[in-house]
């Protein structure tokens, strides 16, 4: 009990971002996280000269919904921040990953979960960040202990 | 071969989660006790299908795919209930029950998963 909360978190009108409705992308996110960083695991270990570069990406992926989902589980300004990059890298890379599998299919060996846009996954991996960017942005950190937008609900709120 | 006696009675038991979840996030404003349940049984399958295929290995039915990549999926299938649950009750809201209802469709994919697997 050495320090004092600063923290503007004494507002209990407004359902925090990892609450409510929030909870559900959370769960959504933690799925795949679990489940894309089981399967690198399996590839990784079992038969990653099989195609190195498509199971190094999956691993990359893996971490990213990783570091996505404990951020946007967790409250406060930092979480949101690395939650806003997190899925930002996401977005890019399914996109990014998502077209280069589209123009060039040789270059991976085996798919991975951004392939073609998600097409594995029910496109799942190209809607999830798209949400998670609108949720980010609707239910962004309030700006101090006295910020004029503490009290009220947001657009999206 | 893969749609099995196993793939029918988990295939149904997720569409039965899914619906009541949804149903209850509808009808409840909290974590209902019928969305827990559905839960539950779906967990009880899992473990009922992992014993299920340890014997079925151990006897004349040898998994057709890689049986580390078959008892990978059991593992995090197994895990995917217990997070849905924890995360589902330390918030009590209507969502909780939507929380809930990811845990049908996912297991349904696993599931499929795990059967090809098996039968290579």
């Amino acid at each position: 009990m050495a320090e004092k909360v600063l923290e503007s978190g004494s507002v209990p009108a407004r359902p925090k971002r990892n609450q409510g409705l929030g909870r559900i992308l959370v769960m959504v996110y933690a799925v795949f996280a679990l489940s894309s960083f089981a399967r690198s695991v399996y590839q990784l270990a079992t038969e990653f000269s099989a195609a190195p570069l498509a199971y190094l990406l999956s691993a990359f992926a893996a971490a990213v919904y990783i570091v996505a989902t404990l951020s946007l589980a967790r409250s406060g300004r930092t979480a949101w921040y690395v939650s806003l990059v997190s899925v930002s890298v996401e977005l890019v890379g399914v996109v990014g990953v998502g077209l280069w599998t589209v123009l060039d299919p040789q270059l991976f060996a085996d798919d991975t979960v951004w392939s073609r846009f998600g097409a594995g996954y029910g496109y799942v991996p190209l809607v999830l960040p798209v949400l998670g960017l609108a949720w980010l942005l609707t239910h962004r950190p309030v700006r101090g202990p006295r910020g004029e937008v503490a009290g009220r609900p947001g657009a999206g709120g | 071969m893969i749609f099995d006696a196993w793939f029918w009675a988990g295939t149904a038991l997720c569409a039965v989660s899914l619906v009541i979840c949804v149903v209850m996030t509808a009808l409840r404003r909290f974590p209902d006790d019928a969305s827990i349940l559905s839960l539950a049984a779906v967990e009880l399958f899992l473990l009922v299908y992992g014993i299920g295929a340890a014997f079925r290995m151990a006897g004349a039915e040898p998994v057709q795919g890689a049986a580390w990549e078959f008892w990978g999926y059991v593992l995090t299938a197994l895990v995917v209930p217990v997070i849905a649950f924890v995360w589902a009750v330390t918030d009590k809201t209507r969502w909780s029950n939507l929380v809930m209802a990811a845990v049908g469709p996912t297991i349904f994919v696993m599931l499929y998963r795990m059967q090809v697997i098996w039968f290579g």
